[in-house]
């Protein structure tokens, strides 16, 4: 009962800190706390809330089951993320990726292949996951092959789009400059066209990243070795080991945005001179 | 510029077609290549051996084929749209409905939110820099993990039937309608926010002549990446909502009884689905914009 | 916004409006989707047995994605038909269930594998692909594999199991050498897909020695001390076994029935007329009561499965006559 208003309260005083800390003047070390705090004073009150009104284990677990499961199980974690992420995930966004600049580079060249290519891709992208990913896992068997397909077909349309767009985004200016340096296709291409789209090429990117994890463990549900983070939370869960899917979704939302700020990290290091990152 | 730049529907039908035309070619040789293991596996066992002509028609007749050829599935969704009545429970209209029905309202509430948390985000600092973090994280969030969850948990507070999977729907779609409405809102210049304060216009006068008509194109892109989510998000909420109805319970259904006819049907009217709601945003987004000479 | 009024209008409506007539109402929530697996209630409700003693039951199908158990737990569902494994792990984890009546008593799961793929008996079982169910099916699984001594976590000289989806597809197109599959439904669709019997090396739980005890019926143990509530499920159970008999002696009936009910429009009547005559022959053992040997036999499964035993400690309290007494008078 204390515990439950002793919650309340902190939300009440984290959210006038964050409000304080707003009207300060932008410090990074000080931008850490209010996401800090928020996120606390929401686990806070999850927990508090779990605890007064007698929430059945098996409905919702207490943040606090939840971190001492994800504590206990670590080895269990690892191994079902380097099955999702590394061999699911990160090779399919690695294998879409080079796929999508491919076509895009095609289409580049040739426009009448790009008026094609963007309808089909756009009616491509509109079928759900939920459809294709039985259909991959039939396919290319049970294996992290099938999970690698899916996200690469995930992956592809964002980027062909986003690559399309960004190959476009040089100034005339700049490529008639080009043509006076009588520079050809190919060296137009490198020196001057994809650096002016690499900003457009990390938005598909960073956009990529979090639909990357999701579609591997969404494959997962549909057929695969016994360890996998989708086989864990689509197992535990029927188990009623509700804190142990609560530690993998943990994961996820880890894994997820350390590849987002990786992402992001090395958009810095390469478009260091856009506007956006000044 | 090149010739053929314009953004025209009618200089892209022939290019469409011409691609379409490979895709399907193509995808007949596959159907050939991804269904032979299976009948040189019958023919086998049954110990016959097969001409080439024959291989060709079996693999492009099978009841349950890896990849369907593009006839079979035509000739599906053919008979289940036209040759049965709307009402049927087989009827692909019938399941596509109760899916359309799902993703208005998620995307109705969707859009809602987002909009609320982007105003929220752009007036207030405090909240820009405490949720901004944690909307981008919610979405790293497996919804298939979750949406089990939410059915359960509201179906213990009395509320059943469509309304879990309208919440997750709500889940996917706002996502798309906050990143974009902030950048839209945020987008006039300080120039023109100044001259408006000149003008002595409050803070409300700013928000509905300035920032929200300002926002409407990124709105519209916002909208068309939001319906998609929410037709996502409603297809995933129906698998465990034992409704037993609905495109992505068709879709499940396929799966479960190696129907892969029944999976193929289903994927390409969500995507026609999706793809014809997504070009009434399209039309709405041409009125609008044109209209408010903000066309791009 | 309005919508959004109007909609939480409209379920506060229902909620009150389900309160008020809660007195003969009775939701039960399946297992799976609707297929003569659940003939028993679907010809109930269809043929009046149900209404004969005044109850007003909804159906609830299942499917890949639905626990029986979490939706019981959830109050979704007054009842709820699920395997008994499943429902002792969920008592040991917290929920507090109880098994009132257990129309199924013998059990259907088997391991088909394929002849060509070098599966002739128990012991070409090693190092093969083995594909099995989880959501609870896993159980008898990992006590088989325990009792041959065959290890699951991939080391050197055990199995290779891999989480099945829900097709047979694996082992007719995949790479499978055994697939899960119950008696009456996965292995006719084998069949149906083409394989051939006389292709299959075919292992029944029940001859191994490790099945156990199927489909039951479940509810919450807290409910079991309002006397309404009792006499409500005494009513149900009566009307749902007379539904049973009813289905085993009428089996096309019954699979009409069912396939009338049926929401997805995905059933086949062929399918579901052969899985009635497969199921009516494990519901024929079971007059609807559970029968205390059965329940000893899968316990004890359940607990020696190796390293990770279903079950630590002896269920108490997990099952109870109480319900099927005064139904079966």
């Amino acid at each position: 009962m204390v515990f439950f208003w002793g919650a309340i309260v902190f939300w009440i005083l984290a959210w006038s800190a964050n409000i304080w800390i707003a009207r300060q003047k932008e410090r990074k070390l000080l931008n850490l706390f209010p996401p800090i705090l928020f996120g606390g004073s929401v686990i806070l009150v999850w927990q508090a809330s779990v605890v007064y009104f007698e929430v059945s284990p098996i409905i919702l677990p207490p943040p606090s089951a939840i971190y001492y499961k994800f504590i206990s199980s670590i080895p269990i974690l690892w191994g079902d993320f380097v099955q999702t992420a590394i061999k699911g995930a990160l090779s399919g966004y690695i294998i879409g990726c080079l796929v999508a600049f491919t076509v895009s580079l095609i289409a580049d060249k040739f426009k009448f292949f790009e008026r094609g290519v963007l309808p089909i891709g756009n009616f491509l992208a509109a079928m759900p996951i939920i459809g294709i990913a039985p259909i991959l896992v039939m396919w290319y068997g049970y294996g992290w092959q099938s999970k690698a397909a899916v996200v690469a077909v995930m992956v592809f349309f964002p980027i062909l789009v986003n690559t399309i767009q960004g190959m476009k985004m040089s100034d005339k200016i700049h490529r008639d400059l080009m043509q006076t340096y009588n520079a050809s296709y190919l060296q137009t291409l490198f020196k001057l066209r994809l650096s002016t789209a690499m900003p457009f090429i990390f938005n598909g990117l960073k956009i990529c990243t979090t639909l990357a994890l999701i579609g591997a463990i969404v494959a997962e549900f549909f057929g695969s070795p016994i360890r996998g983070m989708g086989f864990r939370i689509s197992t535990e869960a029927p188990r009623f080991a509700l804190d142990m899917v609560w530690a993998e979704i943990t994961v996820a939302a880890m894994a997820g945005s350390l590849f987002y700020g990786g992402v992001v990290l090395l958009e810095k290091w390469i478009t260091f001179w856009h506007p956006s990152q000044r | 510029m090149s010739k053929g730049s314009r953004i025209g529907s009618d200089n892209k039908v022939l290019p469409v077609v011409c691609i379409l035309t490979l895709i399907v070619i193509a995808w007949y040789g596959f159907s050939v290549v991804l269904n032979a293991p299976w009948e040189y596996d019958k023919a086998k066992r049954n110990s016959i051996t097969l001409t080439t002509t024959e291989l060709v028609s079996n693999t492009w007749s099978q009841k349950r084929p890896k990849l369907p050829a593009p006839h079979q599935v035509v000739r599906e969704i053919w008979d289940t749209t036209v040759n049965k009545k709307v009402t049927s429970k087989r009827s692909l209209v019938y399941h596509g409905l109760i899916t359309f029905y799902e993703t208005i309202y998620g995307f109705a509430f969707g859009t809602g939110l987002g909009i609320l948390l982007a105003l929220g985000i752009v007036y207030n600092r405090a909240t820009a820099m405490s949720v901004m973090p944690w909307i981008i994280t919610s979405q790293t969030i497996p919804i298939l993990a979750i949406a089990p969850m939410i059915v359960v948990a509201l179906g213990s507070l009395g509320f059943g039937g469509l309304l879990p999977i309208i919440i997750i729907s709500m889940y996917l779609s706002f996502f798309p309608v906050v990143v974009g409405m902030v950048k839209g809102l945020k987008s006039p210049e300080q120039l023109e926010i100044d001259q408006m304060k000149t003008w002595s216009a409050s803070k409300t006068q700013i928000l509905f002549k300035l920032r929200a008509p300002r926002s409407t194109p990124y709105l519209f892109t916002s909208l068309k990446l939001g319906m998609a989510a929410s037709l996502v998000g409603a297809i995933v909420g129906e698998l465990p909502s034992g409704g037993g109805s609905g495109l992505g319970f068709r879709m499940l259904s396929g799966s479960t009884f190696g129907n892969t006819l029944h999976i193929w049907s289903g994927l390409f009217s969500a995507a026609i689905l999706a793809g014809s709601l997504i070009a009434i945003i399209s039309v709405i987004q041409r009125v609008v914009l044109k209209r408010m000479a903000l066309e791009l | 916004m309005f919508k959004f009024l109007t909609f939480t209008v409209g379920a506060i409506v229902a909620l009150c409006a389900s309160i008020v007539s809660a007195a003969d109402n009775v939701t039960v929530q399946l297992k799976w989707v609707t297929q003569t697996q659940f003939a028993g209630y679907y010809v109930a409700q269809d043929k009046g047995f149900y209404e004969a003693e005044g109850l007003n039951v909804t159906i609830k199908a299942g499917g890949p994605d639905i626990g029986p158990m979490s939706v019981l737990a959830g109050g979704g569902a007054d009842v709820a038909v699920d395997w008994m494994p499943s429902a002792l792990a969920a008592r040991e984890q917290g929920f507090a269930n109880v098994n009132i009546a257990q129309p199924f008593a013998g059990s259907g799961m088997m391991l088909v594998c394929r002849k060509d793929r070098g599966v002739n008996s128990v012991a070409d079982l090693k190092g093969k692909n083995l594909y099995v169910w989880y959501f609870g099916n896993e159980w008898p699984f990992l006590s088989w594999m325990n009792k041959l001594g065959l290890a699951t976590d991939g080391s050197a000289g055990g199995v290779s199991v891999f989480r099945q989806g829900w097709d047979i597809l694996p082992l007719t197109t995949g790479d499978a050498n055994c697939v899960s599959a119950m008696s009456y439904n996965e292995y006719w669709q084998i069949l149906d897909a083409g394989l051939k019997p006389e292709d299959l090396t075919v292992f029944r739980y029940e001859d191994e020695g490790v099945a156990t005890l199927e489909d039951g019926l479940y509810v919450k143990e807290e409910n079991l001390s309002d006397p309404a509530f009792v006499d409500r499920m005494v009513r149900f159970v009566r009307a749902s076994m007379k539904g049973w008999k009813y289905a085993e002696n009428n089996t096309a009936e019954a699979a009409q029935i069912v396939v009338d009910n049926d929401d997805s429009g995905s059933q086949r009547l062929d399918l579901n007329t052969i899985q009635m005559g497969e199921i009516a022959k494990l519901t024929a053992g079971s007059n609807g009561a559970l029968s205390e040997a059965d329940f000893n036999r899968t316990v004890s499964s359940l607990m020696t499965g190796g390293s990770d035993p279903v079950i630590t400690k002896m269920p108490s309290g997990a099952w109870s006559h109480v319900i099927t007494n005064a139904a079966l008078k």
